[in-house]
């Protein structure tokens, strides 16, 4: 499992690497790397109940937030299926999320932008719902026939 | 601007598979009634595989989507998208053998009237706000009748002992029926009479099917003066209330034409009825390209080709 900064997503340096980490706990099975662009303070940075979090130049809701997934498949195969199992359907909120797939050997990638951070969650957290019935179905009516 | 990347490795997939599962995962088996080792059979038999595109709720859509494309892609069978209006109206006609009746189909989430012209489903009339099952599950809300087995059963059966007829708006407009007006009107009234001893709430479950089936039965009959139809079906899970039915069959007689109308078994939406639509788009020749199998959760019933008929 990579996380942000084996280098994956080609960190920026300066001080606001450290949101990177923000909210990983355990490294369990999926690696909890924030996304967003930087300059939001991680929690290290605000100072108690009466700290002042707004202070940085920019509001979040307006700023562009990227996030990339790599989910890595048996084989070419299933990755394109699961590729056109999961694109079809549109985004709810298409104006301000929105996220591409791409098959490369097999390994599925997704990477989203989005203009509104909870958008993003709430879309992330959706496909993530949809790749698990995915791969359940494929574990239970798999492996994929000869064509 | 930072770029940060996931990346899942195989050993992950195990929490993302039963991140949904709150205790152990689940076992082999459990899921489906015939074991792995019948499906290289099911798969020789097994023809196209249907889903609804909708109209309707998004998430139970896209889940049903989701899976059924990748069994279609496992198994390499095609994929039929299938509107879901029309999946009542192709198990109505298989059912019960009506030729080209004109259709009411009314459930919680759709009131329209259609007959068939010229390879459409064409919309007669509808409600211009809220289905009438929906009309009819709020009202039970605000009596607190049970949702069990369903609102609108218990509702039909208070309604068998209701007595007095209590005035309710009718909203027929033209060919098309209205029913918010009628749920906020009885949302107040019900309160206001219920207290004052007016009436039971047994006479306001009469009242408010007497006026709503009424009203449904008005356009429905309209729509047949206009096709000069000799046939009616009634589909879609408000279509299980026998007084609906014995309304409907009183105006058919009056018209000397026929009723159709199914059980619970095929009223109330059922994965059968996609599959039978499904079926016949295929034998016409139907195919849908999995980047086309999108869900919508609007989807009118007149934007199919219906080339399955003539």
């Amino acid at each position: 499992m990579q996380v942000a900064d084996a280098g994956a997503g080609g960190v920026a340096g300066g001080a606001d690497s450290r949101d990177g980490h923000r909210g990983l706990g355990s490294p369990g099975a999926l690696a909890a790397a924030a996304s967003e662009a930087p300059r939001v303070p991680g929690p290290s940075q605000v100072s108690g109940p009466g700290g002042d979090a707004s202070s940085t130049t920019g509001r979040p809701e307006t700023r562009v937030h990227v996030f990339a997934l790599c989910v890595p498949f048996p084989s070419n195969v299933e990755a394109e299926i699961a590729c056109a199992s999961l694109a079809p359907d549109r985004e709810p909120h298409g104006s301000v999320v929105k996220k591409e797939l791409t098959v490369t050997g097999s390994i599925l990638a997704i990477r989203w932008r989005a203009e509104n951070p909870r958008l993003l969650r709430i879309s992330i957290i959706n496909f993530l719902d949809q790749l698990s019935l995915v791969m359940r179905t494929m574990q239970r009516f798999g492996p994929p026939v000869s064509r | 601007m930072e770029e940060h990347t996931w990346s899942l490795a195989r050993n992950s997939w195990n929490s993302l598979l039963f991140s949904a599962t709150t205790t152990a995962p689940p076992t082999p088996h459990t899921s489906l009634p015939f074991p792995s080792s019948v499906f290289p059979h099911v798969c020789r038999i097994l023809t196209p595989i249907s889903i609804p595109l909708g109209p309707g709720m998004g998430a139970p859509l896209v889940s049903v989507a989701v899976v059924a494309r990748t069994v279609a892609q496992l198994w390499n069978k095609p994929l039929l998208g299938v509107n879901h209006c029309i999946g009542h109206i192709e198990m109505g006609r298989l059912i019960t053998g009506a030729t080209s009746p004109t259709v009411l189909y009314v459930s919680g989430g759709n009131t329209q009237v259609i007959a068939y012209s010229e390879h459409r489903y064409r919309i007669f009339g509808e409600t211009i706000d809220i289905a009438v099952g929906n009309c009819l599950d709020r009202f039970a809300r605000v009596l607190k009748i049970s949702n069990d087995p369903s609102p609108g059963y218990n509702i039909e059966q208070m309604a068998k002992r209701g007595k007095k007829l209590v005035e309710l708006p009718y909203t027929v407009k033209g060919m098309d029926v209205s029913f918010s007006g009628i749920l906020s009107f009885i949302e107040d009234a019900a309160q206001r009479m219920l207290a004052t001893g007016e009436c039971t709430p047994e006479d306001l479950c009469f009242s408010l099917q007497e006026t709503v089936f009424a009203m449904l039965v008005e356009i429905t009959e309209r729509a047949m003066a206009h096709c000069g139809s000799q046939e009616a079906l009634i589909v879609g899970g408000v279509g299980c209330n026998l007084r609906l039915q014995e309304m409907m069959e009183t105006m058919c007689q009056e018209r000397g034409a026929r009723l159709f109308a199914t059980d619970e078994r095929f009223c109330i939406d059922n994965g059968a009825m996609i599959a039978q639509a499904g079926w016949e788009m295929f034998q016409a020749g139907h195919r849908t390209p999995l980047s086309d199998s999108g869900i919508t959760q609007r989807y009118r019933t007149d934007e199919v080709e219906v080339t399955w008929r003539d």
